[in-house]
């Protein structure tokens, strides 16, 4: 089958790939850059666990071809802690509690990540709706909440 | 998902010249966040797909215009619902931006998309009808402007004709003031697909449009233009027996997972009274 | 120290799970992995007339198609209960998404297009899908009678009635008698990691990787049908991506260890959403509630009849069954009960635990009728629930563990935090609801730890960490009996070729039995420490303790690892400690073995509801839990809270929706709603009670499930005080509740 050669940016790396026309960026971090961070799960757009950060903006990367991140910078989860050091969104997930089984979570901090990026101040209105594209079967989402306040108090005490 | 070939055009004339070539075997790409689910799901089944993101004469995004505002085809739910001048003018389309699937969503999918799957739920549907928008559509013939009304068919369905593509939307500046509103009901306060979808605009004139999806095979505008609707004097009666005129084409769907056609029947009637009175309330607020 | 019990550490494993490296099943890569797919028919049951696996054979890179005809035969058959599901669909499907058939190929691809080519003819049969039609005379059996050899209930769906009572309920006389029939829908699990399953040929034997919750039972499982002594069958179980119940038992692993056998090379399945709703899923149910009342409001006598609708194979639904309909009566002093439940087999996904296993169904029902007695008898709801709760102590249930928490503290301090009683808004309401499930009546756990020689600790254990929180709660137990840091504990799970056996992870189980066995090696190590101490200091062992990681002297204590490091000399070392717990059964009782505790919550809900819409908003949400000793209070918190959530779900939206055919019809994350972070309620709060009084380390008991027990009866409670509506099918939608104040307003 032919492939289409795409130039990307992930977490900081250039990289240069062959890659299938109907294969997603899910699909090409997962299978073919070895970051399993995002996950598998819907694939309809609606549970999040594959978000990533494109251009800026998250993203359900199980409804975004590969070709189409061609020239794109793209964070995953595997890039928040540069250098091993948690960001201070990773250490409040922990510290309040927000992480049960996990597999939600990499979706959960890009989200958390981004949003503040976005937002600096959020209200917890707009964090709920920020986030409502995260799903938590675990039910985490008072928590996850809390985390995103900590954070925002720590960083603006 | 199967495999497909894919292609980028750089420029209209080269879009038009793949699907020219591959017909019905093409789909275009926007978003994606309603095709690649059906790719993956085998309901669509192209040979290509072509992406019309990087099409400089889609860019840019929204501008403002002599007496309107054009948001390109490819513009994205999110850049919709926090655009100023969309906010201003548009409210109700911003609303409805607003609510398209969660963040991640919005910020891939696009008005064309939205708008040209013609999904009978989709939400700036009723926004766009109340604010009498108009399809740019190219094709290798030239340009034409539909009116959105002209525009669904049916689930699926447009008066787009082959080798069509939209590339904006058009926006008449409203010439006075205005109160809009957009609400819908859904089965979870998170991120849904509608069961009932409503936008109502209201003018100085005490014209009163209303327009709603999800009920029905494709969205709808209803206008009553004798006041009463808006007029805060004019009797409950009289405003009722309006309501179920305006409402009479709603037919919604026995086959819907989401609500019962009585229910949906009387949330349509409910948010469009409970729509009324917001819109009514926002021209009086400015 | 931190990690020391009581405290709140940062969980165990978790900084793995906030940078993404957390390893899943689906995430690990084998060299040479073939992917596989499933290969299912487009009804609930159908009669296999041929299968043409040709074209799919033909695709490039697949390497394996596999039929029934393929495996050993007799087909193999396994299930936790009864051996009645088979590796491969045999002669007919009997649900919506049993495989037919597999593939197996170089890449997932050509796996997807080899199945879409395999080409089943069949012939659909007749089929039930409810509790009605599966109870028809009339209808089609679900299992062959042949299966069941020697069951007088073979020639009906019903699989086994269950029953259970005491006192005299015909005899006994009551003021009033309440009678409702309740239902309560079809749900999903919906662990956001879809199950994965991978195995490999390893020498002589099998390594199957799952995301399964009993690693040791899925093992025993494998061995029976492969014919390999269990040393031979190696099971790897990377904590779990959420579970809940719908990961405890053998699904495809058999499968695709044979396919692995077959082709000589790793095999993985990771099955898709969809796949999963039509694997697990919580049995609906349909209660009748008889309740019998004194004018007190004293209960004369309960009388419950529940038809549990589980699936086509019986996984372990039927114990859901039995064990989740047996404490029906609730905490309550009932001088007479009669508890009839039956598992009703239909050609449905096979239904399987799920958090609560089967006591939310009932206890929807007997909580919501003793809120109607009370409001026929004009008693306040909570008085009626205090006035008949039981003591601690008291045999509630008459040949059970006795209550084992002073439960009323619960129940008030739960009516405290809602504000029961205080004056309310129009449109608001507000409702009570208790809850209990029977803990683990029978229970093995292993457990080795090793005191290494800085005194850094390892701990082996064979529970399955699948958010819960079980490596900390272990890893602190350890800390705190050892002295070492948290950070100085290692936690091995997953792996049955390296951990002690343990029985299972359910039940809300391991902080009680793997939490003992744990406490036992490390006592264990205590024990040689002390023996170690003496010798170093040429004095008696009696004249010294070690506890809670400190070496007590005579006149002087010393940090552990003073003691260690000397007394292991120069060569260095560790010290080895094993444990065990175990909670024996009692075969004469209908459980076949008693309570190792209780789970007991109390929820309490306010609501506001739109009478015109019927959309319900969640003002305060309050879930109150006896959890005896809180190890890690944040981690009650979290536990209570996600079951809270995950208890409106069934409450306020989810259900499964067939069609005709008995295929899901909202299968998929798009029209399956389960709630997100803006379906909270306004103000979730909670707390535990804690008098250090259960059976499990420093007083802990079991907890996990209790929070989303009664969370459907305090919000329906609060749903009626606000509207007048009352309720009696889940999920309480808004057009439910619109329809109901419709025909009020009608009626």
């Amino acid at each position: 089958m032919a492939t289409v050669p795409i130039d990307l940016t992930v977490n900081g790396r250039g990289r240069s790939l062959q890659v299938a026309p109907h294969h997603t960026l899910l699909d090409v971090l997962r299978d073919d850059l070895a970051l399993t961070g995002a996950k598998e799960c819907c694939l309809v757009g609606e549970c999040g666990a594959c978000t990533v950060i494109v251009d800026g903006r998250t993203v359900d990367s199980c409804l975004m071809l590969a070709v189409e991140a061609d020239g794109a910078l793209v964070t995953t989860i595997e890039g928040l802690a540069a250098g091993g050091r948690l960001t201070p969104i990773q250490e409040a997930f922990l510290d309040e509690g927000g992480v049960q089984c996990g597999f939600c979570i990499p979706g959960q901090v890009i989200s958390a990540h981004a949003l503040l990026e976005a937002n600096p101040h959020p209200t917890r209105a707009e964090i709920e709706e920020g986030m409502a594209g995260n799903l938590c079967r675990c039910g985490c989402y008072q928590q996850i909440i809390e985390a995103i306040l900590a954070t925002v108090e720590a960083a603006h005490p | 998902m199967q495999p497909f070939a894919y292609a980028r055009p750089t420029t209209l004339a080269e879009a038009f010249s793949i699907l020219q070539a591959y017909g019905r075997d093409a789909r275009l790409l926007a978003g994606g966040t309603d095709l690649i689910i059906r790719l993956r799901d085998g309901t669509a089944r192209p040979t290509i797909v072509v992406d019309v993101k990087r099409i400089p004469e889609l860019r840019p995004a929204i501008r403002k215009e002599a007496g309107r505002l054009t948001i390109s085809a490819t513009t994205v739910m999110s850049e919709i619902a926090s655009d100023e001048r969309v906010r201003r003018h548009f409210v109700a389309l911003a609303e409805a931006a607003a609510v398209v699937g969660a963040v991640q969503i919005r910020n891939r999918a696009t008005l064309g998309g939205n708008i040209c799957n013609a999904s009978p739920a989709a939400d700036t549907a009723p926004a766009l009808l109340v604010y009498g928008a108009d399809i740019v559509a190219v094709g290798s013939a030239g340009t034409r402007r539909i009116p959105i009304t002209d525009f669904f068919v049916r689930s699926g369905q447009t008066t787009l004709q082959e080798g069509e593509l939209v590339v904006a939307i058009e926006l008449p500046l409203p010439s006075g003031p205005t109160g809009a509103v957009h609400l819908r009901r859904t089965r979870r306060r998170g991120h849904d697909l509608a069961s009932v979808t409503l936008a109502c605009l209201v003018d100085a004139n005490g014209v009163t449009r209303l327009a709603f999806g999800s009920v029905g095979p494709r969205p709808v505008l209803s206008v009553d233009s004798s006041g009463v609707l808006a007029d805060g004097a004019a009797d409950d009666d009289a405003k009722a027996a309006l309501l179920e005129e305006m409402f009479a084409s709603a037919s919604p769907s026995p086959g819907s997972m989401r609500a019962s056609p009585e229910y949906r029947s009387a949330m349509l009637r409910l948010l469009g009274r409970r729509a009324v009175g917001t819109a009514v309330g926002r021209l009086a607020g400015g | 120290m931190i990690g020391r019990i009581g405290a709140s550490p940062q969980r165990v494993g978790g900084r793995g799970r906030v940078t993404g490296l957390q390893q899943y099943v689906a995430d690990i890569q084998l060299t040479d992995v073939l992917h596989a797919k499933l290969v299912t028919l487009a009804c609930a049951r159908g009669r296999i007339v041929s299968i043409d696996t040709s074209a799919a054979e033909r695709v490039p890179g697949v390497r394996l198609v596999m039929t029934a005809a393929d495996l050993p035969q007799p087909v193999p058959r396994f299930g936790p209960q009864f051996r009645d599901r088979p590796v491969l669909a045999i002669g007919e499907t009997k649900y919506h998404g049993e495989p037919v058939a597999a593939v197996a190929a170089d890449t997932k691809d050509a796996a997807e297009e080899a199945a879409r080519l395999v080409k089943v003819e069949y012939q659909e049969l007749p089929a039930v899908f409810t509790i009605e039609a599966a109870l028809d005379p009339a209808a089609p059996l679900v299992q062959d009678a042949d299966l069941r050899p020697g069951d007088k209930l073979a020639t009906t769906n019903v699989l086994r009635e269950h029953r259970v009572g005491w006192g005299d309920v015909e005899g006994t006389l009551a003021d009033l008698i309440v009678e409702n029939t309740y239902e309560f829908p079809m749900v999903t699990h919906f662990a956001i990691e879809p199950h994965a399953f991978m195995a490999a040929p390893d020498g002589e034997g099998i390594a199957v990787w799952s995301s399964i919750q009993h690693p040791s039972w899925l093992q025993k499982i494998l061995a029976g049908i492969l014919g390999l002594p269990l040393a031979k069958v190696r099971v790897y179980a990377p904590d779990p991506g959420g579970a809940f119940g719908g990961k405890q038992h053998a699904k495809y692993e058999p499968l695709v260890a044979l396919m692995a056998l077959r082709a000589g090379r790793p095999v993985r399945l990771v099955l898709t959403l969809e796949e999963t709703f039509q694997a697990v899923r919580r049995a609906s149910a349909r209660i009748n509630v008889r309740t019998g009342f004194h004018a007190d409001g004293s209960f004369a006598f309960q009388d419950i009849a529940a038809d549990y609708l589980i699936g086509a194979y019986a996984d372990i639904a039927d114990r859901v069954v039995g064990k989740g309909s047996y404490p029906g009566c609730g905490p309550y002093r009932v001088p007479a009960a009669r508890i009839i439940a039956r598992s009703v087999l239909s050609h449905t996904t096979p239904s399987t635990a799920f958090r609560g296993f089967g006591a939310p169904q009932v206890n929807w029902a007997v909580e919501s009728n003793i809120d109607a007695g009370a409001l026929a008898l004009g008693i306040d709801r909570l008085e009626l629930r205090l006035r008949n709760l039981a003591r601690q102590g008291e045999a509630f249930i008459p040949f059970d563990t006795p209550a084992d928490g002073h439960w009323e503290l619960t129940v008030r301090r739960a009516a405290e935090l809602i504000g029961w009683g205080t004056p309310l808004p129009p449109g608001r309401g507000r409702g009570i609801g208790v809850g209990i499930k029977s803990g683990p009546t029978t229970g093995l756990s292993y457990a080795t730890v090793r005191l290494l020689a800085d005194g850094s600790v390892i701990v082996y254990a064979g529970t399955s960490d699948m958010g819960q929180g079980a490596r900390t709660i272990l890893a602190q137990i350890a800390s705190d009996e050892l002295g070492a840091p948290l950070d100085w504990v290692a936690v091995v799970m997953g792996d049955t070729a390296v951990v002690p056996y343990d029985q299972q992870t359910s039940a809300s189980r391991s902080t009680v039995l793997m939490g003992n066995a744990v406490l036992n090696a490390c006592r264990d190590i205590q024990s040689r420490l002390r023996a170690m101490a003496a010798r170093l200091e040429g004095i008696d062992p009696a004249e010294i303790v070690v506890e809670h990681g400190v070496v007590r002297l005579p006149g002087r204590e010393v940090p552990i690892v003073d003691v260690l490091k000397p007394g292991l000399g120069r060569l260095g070392g560790e010290l080895i400690g094993n444990g065990e717990m175990r909670k024996e059964g009692d075969p004469g009782h209908p459980l076949g073995g008693s309570a190792a505790f209780f789970e007991f919550n109390c929820t309490a809900i306010e609501a506001e509801v739109d009478s015109q819409t019927g959309d319900i908003v969640l003002v305060r949400h309050v879930t109150v839990s006896d959890v005896g000793k809180a190890l890690n209070p944040l981690q009650v918190r979290m536990q209570d809270e996600g079951a809270a959530v995950m208890g409106l779900g069934h409450t306020l939206m989810e259900h499964y929706i067939f069609d005709e055919a008995g295929r899901i019809r909202n299968l998929g994350a798009i029209d399956y709603r389960i709630p997100t972070s803006m379906d909270l309620p306004l103000e979730l709060l909670s707390d535990m009670v804690e008098n250090e009084d259960g059976p499990g380390p420093y007083g802990s008991k079991g907890m996990s499930e209790g929070a989303l027990l009664c969370v459907s009866a305090a919000v329906a409670g609060a749903v009626r005080e606000a509207t007048g509506a009352v309720i009696r099918d889940l999920p309480l939608t808004p057009e439910r509740i619109w329809r109901s104040l419709q025909e009020r307003r009608d009626g």
